[in-house]
């Protein structure tokens, strides 16, 4: 007690800045308490298996000719082409660990803020809502762009480095954009997913429920709504399908269904016209009830 | 002037909670007072920018409640009045964000962090997850939080709520310390009343969203009655009638000592006019000095 009071208040001599970024520390910190939490690292190294997966297939596929004896006939199995890296970027596993690392790194985001009375504090502070929002969707565009971007650029160089030449990207130079647009299309429908379900609710453990059952249940309701109706276009119900759809448009890949992916990324689309409407509405200092 | 505010209302769907409050406030510390429901939440919010008053218009420090709301939360501290903090970060980390957040550089924030957290009493568990702090430790954290950024005002939403003695004591002792630096002004909302007369220089007395009385504290205590405590034997009801008569306010404690606030200008002989009027005997007579719990009474109407 007496330490307290033996100096006093004291003034601090320095001055305050107006930030050009003021969601930056809200990001910051965001991405650093996901990462404290148990197990959390070992869930995110574990998203990367299908990168290493993929990283091994490219590998093989610049070294056939090593592996030859292992190959009937004459026909290669292997090709690295657009279609791989649609694949690789689409595959259920990639999503589903995509989905998992982000329910557990990030479905409390605005759920804690709310649980505990947290957005009084950031809106006593010199920040608007559309900061506090952009440095929440940072921390998802974060784990997002890890797990889809970034490892999907260095496939591409070290597919050039392995075949070492640039024959690859000469013949598909639009390819680092395809992976780039589709992250960041993946960035902002799993923002505004994450982020719309984490202000539904003051429970993270609510909102991890919901960000699974929404996104898998979706699959399932669409498969019975295509088994009672018989039309393709049910899969527009399915967020997993919905997402290879527009994966495949953007990487060259196949399309699974004879759905126009421009319907499928319409449904992302509303989403997250939906979750920017929820979040205007729902962030705010104080709880006013009208 | 560092707060002045002009015909403010406010309405949360049907209910009215802020109706025409205009006042300027000085320097110095500032009792904000009320019942429960009385605006002074609502009043704080508005001045933060977390409120948009339907009607009227105010000044914090310079700048204007609507327009220059960054400016304002860039230079007032708020300590809101309910529990608030960040699961899963330690008390440095979280004091420091929010001086990040103001626009502090961060290691300055860090710094400062270090310091306020010293000087509110969390020296020692400042590294201590947040979640495990108690209620008294969350007090101090959300005072810490409000004054790492070195305020020019400070916002404190019933700061010694959810205490024990000492707990509260100590608050209002940080509280006091502060008030007494002439760079950083304290608004205190509280229904306490010791805690207000204990710190407050001036206080504000807001009832059903309506200014009810604004100033200094021994101004207010002047200016509208007299405080007597008497002890009568006899025929006490007819004695406060004659009283009640007489424009005088009678409140009665728990031991049967009468409170008579009596009108400015009124003759005190008065009270005995009636006594003897009355029949009963005046076994004690004290003048007294009239507390803000007496003010708050007079003025408000409740005990």
């Amino acid at each position: 007690m007496a330490v307290i009071r033996e100096r006093g208040y004291e003034h601090w001599d320095g001055r305050l800045t107006e930030r050009r970024f003021p969601w930056w520390p809200i990001a910051r910190t965001g991405v650093r308490l996901a990462f404290r939490k148990k197990g959390f690292k070992f869930a995110f190294a574990g998203a990367y298996i299908p990168s290493f997966i993929a990283l091994g297939l490219i590998y093989a596929s610049e070294q056939i000719e090593n592996f030859r004896t292992f190959v009937r006939g004459e026909q290669i199995p292997l090709k690295i082409d657009p279609g791989f890296f649609a694949g690789y970027l689409t595959n259920g596993f990639l999503l589903f660990m995509l989905v998992f690392v982000l329910a557990f790194g990030t479905a409390g985001l605005i759920a804690e803020d709310l649980k505990h009375s947290a957005l009084q504090l950031y809106f006593a502070r010199p920040l608007g809502k559309k900061d506090y929002i952009a440095g929440k969707l940072a921390v998802v565009a974060f784990f997002v762009l890890m797990l889809t971007a970034v490892p999907g650029l260095l496939l591409v160089v070290l597919k050039l480095i392995f075949a070492g030449s640039f024959a690859f990207l000469a013949q598909y130079p639009w390819l680092p954009l395809s992976i780039l647009a589709y992250a960041a299309l993946l960035t902002l429908f799993f923002g505004g997913y994450v982020l719309l379900l984490s202000v539904s609710s003051r429970n993270t453990r609510y909102v991890i429920v919901l960000l699974f059952g929404a996104f898998y249940f979706s699959a399932v309701l669409a498969e019975i709504v295509r088994g009672i109706f018989r039309t393709p276009y049910a899969i527009l119900l399915s967020l997993p399908a919905d997402i290879r759809q527009v994966g495949a448009a953007l990487l060259g890949g196949k399309l699974a269904k004879a759905v126009p992916p421009a319907l499928s990324f319409l449904v992302l689309a509303g989403i997250c016209a939906l979750a920017a409407a929820v979040l205007v509405r729902k962030v705010r200092g104080v709880e006013v009830i009208k | 002037m560092s707060i002045e505010v002009k015909d403010l209302s406010f309405r949360y769907g049907k209910i009215l909670a802020m109706d025409g409050v205009s006042m300027r406030l000085g320097e110095g510390a500032v009792g904000l007072l009320g019942p429960n429901g009385a605006g002074k939440s609502t009043l704080l919010r508005i001045l933060l920018g977390f409120l948009v008053p339907d009607r009227g218009e105010g000044r914090v420090l310079e700048y204007d409640i609507r327009r220059d709301r960054a400016a304002i939360r860039r230079s007032v501290g708020y300590m809101p009045e309910s529990d608030c903090f960040i699961a899963g970060m330690d008390a440095v980390s979280f004091t420091a964000y929010f001086g990040e957040l103001s626009g502090m550089p961060r290691r300055e924030a860090m710094k400062r962090a270090h310091e306020v957290l010293f000087y509110v009493g969390l020296g020692e568990a400042r590294y201590r997850l947040l979640d495990t702090y108690s209620a008294g430790m969350k007090q101090r954290l959300k005072l810490a939080q409000a004054l790492v950024h070195d305020p020019r005002i400070l916002f404190l939403d019933e700061p010694t709520s959810n205490l024990d003695p000492t707990g509260r004591a100590e608050v209002l002792e940080l509280i006091r310390d502060i008030a007494t630096k002439n760079s950083v002004q304290v608004i205190l909302s509280s229904h306490i009343l010791d805690d207000i007369e204990s710190i407050c220089d001036s206080v504000v007395i807001l009832n059903k969203g309506r200014l009810a009385a604004e100033g200094r504290m021994e101004d207010l205590r002047a200016i509208h009655y007299s405080l007597f405590e008497i002890r009568v034997k006899g025929d006490e009801e007819s004695f406060r009638r004659a009283l009640g008569e007489a424009g005088c306010r009678v409140d009665e404690t728990e031991d049967r000592l009468l409170k008579v606030y009596m009108p400015e200008g009124a003759d005190p002989m008065d009270l005995f006019r009636a006594a003897a009027r009355t029949g009963v005997q005046m076994r004690s007579f004290v003048k007294s000095r009239t507390s803000l719990e007496d003010l708050f009474a007079g003025v408000v109407g409740v005990d």
